[in-house]
This record gives structure tokens, sequence and C-alpha cells, in this order.
């Protein structure tokens, strides 16, 4: 008799799951038009940052021009978008990599 | 003008009847163009009212384009996707929103929001200083923009308007 192998090897299945799995993010861009203090708001009340993280990420968009604010998958990531455009905010999602 | 602040749960302010004047027209105004842009759709009656079926491409007016921005940055069919299943909603709640707005100017010079109608005017000044910043042509930090000087005055009100809401809801 042959020994069953106790850890089951990964199925092509799982590796094309974990592709489709890679996360999405919802990156916020710089505009000139959008307050400070409105945009750390809006982190804090839509995401449940803290207030520090909501600056920190705030500054983040302001010095940098762009900033990622949530990863997950990409429906969820949708959502964040368009959240973010009810608030006014320039928000787009991609791939992470990219 | 006696901008905003805070009394419990409430947030108050209190306008000169020149300036709720303004906002209701300003409400007015960006309801029209929403308007315009809903009806442009090439949709049917029953994907409406599931709050999809709008336009695929972006408008080409710069203000609404910034109202109603493209999804995806380097995906244009990813982003006329999203857009027709997305596009009337956003265009429905900033409606929405405006009306509240324009609701909250009616009993007079004092204006008094509970927390939802505090939220529908601080989108509200937000969409309404993205449209005029995309006529005063501000597209970059430090753009001090061009055109009529009430309009800049006025964009800059709205933003005073709407820094002492934000403080009052930190």
């Amino acid at each position: 008799m042959s020994r069953t192998l106790e850890t089951p090897l990964d199925s092509p299945l799982d590796t094309l799951q974990q592709l489709a799995d890679q996360p999405w993010v919802t990156i916020v861009w710089n505009d000139p038009v959008n307050l400070m203090t409105y945009v750390s708001y809006v982190f804090r009340s839509y995401f449940g940052h803290s207030a520090e993280e909501a600056q920190r990420l705030m500054l983040v968009v302001h010095n940098e021009g762009r900033a990622v604010v949530a990863s997950g998958g990409r429906e969820e990531m949708e959502r964040h978008v368009e959240a973010m455009h009810d608030f006014g905010l320039w928000a787009t999602l991609s791939k992470e990599s990219s | 003008m006696i901008p905003f602040s805070r009394e419990g749960n409430l947030v108050t302010a209190r306008l000169e009847p020149g300036e709720t004047a303004v906002l209701a027209a300003l409400a007015g105004q960006l309801i029209e163009l929403l308007d315009e842009r809903a009806a442009e759709s090439p949709t049917d009656v029953l994907l409406a009212q599931l709050g999809i079926g709008g336009a695929s491409a972006p408008p080409l007016d710069p203000a609404l384009a910034r109202l109603l921005p493209d999804a995806y940055r380097d995906d244009s069919e990813a982003s006329s996707e999203h857009r027709q299943l997305t596009e009337l909603g956003l265009v429905d709640r900033k409606i929405a929103n405006a009306r509240a707005v324009v609701a909250t100017l009616n009993g007079g010079m004092l204006v008094v929001l509970d927390p939802p109608a505090a939220q529908s005017w601080l989108r509200h000044l937000t969409d309404l200083r993205l449209v005029l910043a995309a006529r005063l042509q501000i597209e970059g930090d430090g753009d001090a923009g061009s055109g009529d000087d009430r309009m800049l005055d006025l964009y800059d009100w709205l933003g005073y308007l709407q820094g002492t809401l934000v403080e009052c809801l930190e």
C-alpha cells in the first residue's frame, strides 16, 4: 500500500483563486479644491481610521499626490470609490501592483 | 454671517438673506446640471428604477467630469462598465443633497442642521466648490483661479463655510 500525502497539494484551481484574490486598492488623488480638514474627516468617518491615521493619509495625498486608503476585493474597492465620489474626493481603484 | 457652531447634536449658522439666496440659486444650478446629465443617459425605465443604465462615457463638461469621475485611471472599458452601473445613483444622491440643503434654507437666516442634514451640507458644499473650481480653472495646488472676481470670492466663501462645518463635526 502506498501512503497518502498528509498535506494535500494545492490544486490548480486554488492557485487560480489566489491570483483572482490578488488585492485591489482604492487610491485617493490630490486635488486643489478639497480642504485638508475635510479629507481627513472623510478618512476618519468613512473608513473608521483614527485621527492620527486619517491625518497621515491626508498628508500622503497632499504631499505625494495620491495615497492608497484601502485594499481588498474588487467589488469592495468599487464601493469605496463610489463612496469617495459621493464625498467629492477624486478616487480610483486598481490592482495592487499597479 | 455667523459661521457654523455646534450645539449638542445640532450645528447652526446664521446667514444673511443674500447669502441664503446665493446658496439656493447655486443649488438650483447644480440640480439643473445634474438633471441634464441624467436626461442624456441612454436608459430604459426599468433600469433607471434600479439606479443603473447610466451613460458609458465621462461627461465632456469639466465640472461634471469632476463630479462624476472615472473609477479606473487606465482602463476605459472598466470605467465605462462601472459608470453604467453607478452614475445615475451618484447623480441622484448629489441632487438629493442639494435639495436637502435648500430645505434647510427655508427657515430664514438661522440654519439648523441635524446630523443627516450636516452630511448633505458637507457633500453639497464640496460639489459646489468642485464646479466653481472647474469654471475658474483651478487645476493644481496654489492655482489662484482666473475669471470673475465675484465667483472667486464665492469659491473662497464656500470654503470658509465648509471649514467651519467640518470643525463642528470633528
